[in-house]
């Protein structure tokens, strides 16, 4: 049966267990004379889930985007490197792009209406990485977008196949989108902000059932997020970002429980509890890439500023389990 | 018991849903609000909690006179907002402000800041003109902005100022109760946090009576004393804050607490499958199809809005016990 052997993953596809799976170092992506990523690095091994946290304006999308290939040359210029298992992606041809893409990489989008076209019912777009990545069947590629539609707790599949995306709820589209990052058993799962229009019952719904075939598919993921509660329940690792560089980043129960950086200690404070104390905001906002100050970039906003704060750039440190870049860690 | 600023007493709102096609179908009605009974009292901060779909900005807009009720009375104080005559009208809409959800899309593109704030104070004739600035200037620094503000168009300012511009606006007509429609939703965390602390800070302070939507519990009770919650066009829950987030008696309640995402709890989808159509509503309890411990009677009867326990009412035939 074509369809049973290409839901199996080859054997050459299962990949040696400790070996990271996503490798940035110090990456950098400029648009013109405005820095926008400095110096980034991370490391994803196979099976884990990372959060990306921060304030809008740190990057967080523009990592995501670049490391799937929708931010590149000549729009921007991008110097150090992705490896993605053997794969240099800094230095990859579209062509090659187009080959991951909803195949090896899978991706979920915050707003699923947008996302997902609107001319096309939403069996067509779970079957197109279908065709075009596995090559199955018009048959077999209705079955598994049926088993797909399934699988993300859509219920009557069959019935749901020939839907338009306008005749199902946010809810339902979001979890056809999931279906269709995840047609071809990704390797890698980037996810922007994927329930942040959803309601609270909702958003739990789907994270669960992401974290649910993300297990079960052993994939890694990259979660970008505003909600920091929402990191520490779903993610492995997490890592802050401000203004375009990585200022603390660790396994997420040291990461949030008891942050280093004053610029986590800042979101933390920020965030709405069930029956809060307080909110202590962080004074102003995110610099302007045009006008970045010299040395840390937090540096203006945060409460333990010395001098030599303003002067030379941090340089990330192990501490407590964790990477955090800053001169005055407690 | 005083005279409550705000009393819905049984109001419905229903939409006629016309049928399409050739053979026309029968028009259904979507019923968006059913019932609701709920007092709002002078210096009250009370929350509407619900997911989309519950009918909380269409119970906004009966408050605010923006639509009649079907059925059922709102009365604000004494008289109902539906036979206020035109100068009852002018002063309601002074007395009540509304801050929109959309604060950018809620301004005139080309006016200015200066013009958009003095636009209520000259409406309702608050001051002699040459006082304006004056005005001007302590409604921005009421809400933490400078003056120098006053000469920029709306475009020009971040999603921050903005929301403080809209406040602004609406403390510009000296009201007694301010309502509000998520206005904090979309915002990064910092900014967030700014925005709830000077909302709440301005109700504690100058006892402005607040109507706050939102979807967020966490919000809810960081602005708020009381809590109402929404589902499918039926308040199933309300009373003080503190005690809708320690022993929720609605399961409902319970559920959106659960799902709540919280630094020390794992991870708990409470509740399978969405809110369900408002047209065509099942017999019985609304919140029976998704409830977790629904029984036999839940189906076959509509629990009422009944006074629980001090200030507390639920509409749900076995409450959850308090623990």
């Amino acid at each position: 049966m074509h369809s049973a052997v290409a839901l199996t993953p080859r054997v050459a596809d299962i990949p040696a267990i400790q070996e990271p799976l996503l490798n940035v170092s110090d990456l950098s992506l400029r648009r013109g004379k405005a820095v926008v990523l400095d110096g980034v690095s991370l490391a994803l091994r196979p099976g884990e889930t990372l959060g990306l946290i921060g304030e809008s304006g740190a990057g967080k999308s523009t990592l995501a985007l670049a490391l799937i290939g929708l931010l590149r040359a000549p729009e921007v210029q991008l110097d150090g490197s992705m490896r993605f298992r053997d794969t240099e992606l800094t230095q990859l041809r579209e062509a090659d792009y187009r080959r991951l893409r909803g195949n090896k990489i899978g991706l979920i989008f915050q707003d699923a209406t947008a996302a997902l076209n609107p001319c096309f019912t939403v069996g067509a777009q779970i079957a197109e990485p279908l065709k075009r990545h596995l090559r199955l069947s018009r048959w077999a590629r209705r079955e598994r977008a049926a088993e797909l539609m399934h699988s993300v707790g859509i219920p009557e599949p069959r019935m749901r196949l020939d839907a338009y995306p306008h005749e199902l709820s946010g809810g339902m589209q979001q979890r056809v989108m999931i279906a269709v990052a995840l047609a071809c058993n990704p390797e890698l799962l980037l996810a922007d902000e994927p329930t942040s229009a959803l309601d609270v019952t909702i958003q739990a719904q789907i994270m669960e059932l992401i974290l649910d075939r993300v297990r079960a598919l052993n994939s890694s993921a990259i979660f970008v997020l505003h909600d920091l509660a929402l990191g520490a329940q779903v993610c492995d690792r997490i890592a802050v970002m401000y203004a375009g560089q990585i200022v603390e980043e660790g396994p997420s129960e040291h990461v949030l429980a008891a942050p280093l950086h004053p610029y986590t200690q800042g979101l933390k404070s920020c965030v709405v509890e069930l029956g809060s104390r307080r909110l202590v905001p962080i004074p102003g906002q995110i610099p302007p890439l045009n006008a970045m100050p010299g040395g840390c970039r937090f540096a203006p906003r945060c409460p333990k500023a010395k001098t030599i704060c303003s002067e030379q750039r941090p340089q990330a440190e192990t501490r407590d389990g964790r990477q955090v870049a800053c001169w005055f860690i407690d | 018991m005083p005279n409550p600023i705000f009393s819905l007493l049984d109001v419905e709102r229903s939409y006629e849903l016309r049928g399409s096609g050739w053979f026309r179908a029968p028009s259904r009605q979507l019923k968006a609000l059913d019932g609701v009974r709920l007092e709002v009292q002078r210096g009250d901060t009370l929350a509407l909690v619900g997911e989309s779909g519950s009918g909380k900005s269409t119970l906004i807009r009966l408050m605010l006179g923006l639509e009649p009720a079907s059925d059922g009375r709102v009365l604000y104080g004494q008289r109902d907002l539906a036979q206020l005559d035109a100068e009852a009208k002018k002063r309601f809409a002074r007395e009540v402000a509304f801050i929109y959800q959309n604060a950018r899309g809620s301004m005139n593109p080309r006016m200015r800041i200066e013009d958009i704030l003095a636009e209520p104070i000259r409406l309702h004739q608050l001051c002699v003109e040459r006082e304006i600035p004056a005005r001007l200037e302590s409604l921005l620094l009421r809400v933490g902005l400078p003056a120098g503000l006053l000469q920029r168009f709306p475009s020009e300012l971040s999603g921050g100022q903005i929301r403080r511009i809209a406040i602004a606006r609406a403390l510009a007509s000296e009201p007694e109760v301010i309502m509000a429609d998520e206005s904090v939703a979309g915002l990064d965390v910092s900014v967030q946090a700014q925005v709830l602390n000077l909302l709440r800070d301005l109700c504690r302070e100058s006892g402005i009576t607040l109507v706050f939507i939102t979807h967020d519990l966490g919000v809810a009770s960081y602005l708020c004393e009381k809590i109402a919650v929404l589902y499918l066009g039926r308040i199933v829950e309300q009373g003080p804050t503190d005690a809708i987030l320690n022993t929720p008696r609605h399961p409902y309640t319970r559920a959106l607490l659960q799902a709540f995402p919280r630094f020390d709890m794992p991870l708990k989808a409470s509740l399978s499958g969405e809110i369900p159509s408002p047209v065509n509503l099942p017999k019985g309890c609304r919140f029976a199809g998704r409830c977790p411990q629904v029984q036999a009677a839940c189906r076959e009867t509509d629990p009422a809005l009944t006074a629980l326990d001090a200030g507390r009412q639920v509409a749900c035939l076995f409450p959850v016990a308090i623990a």
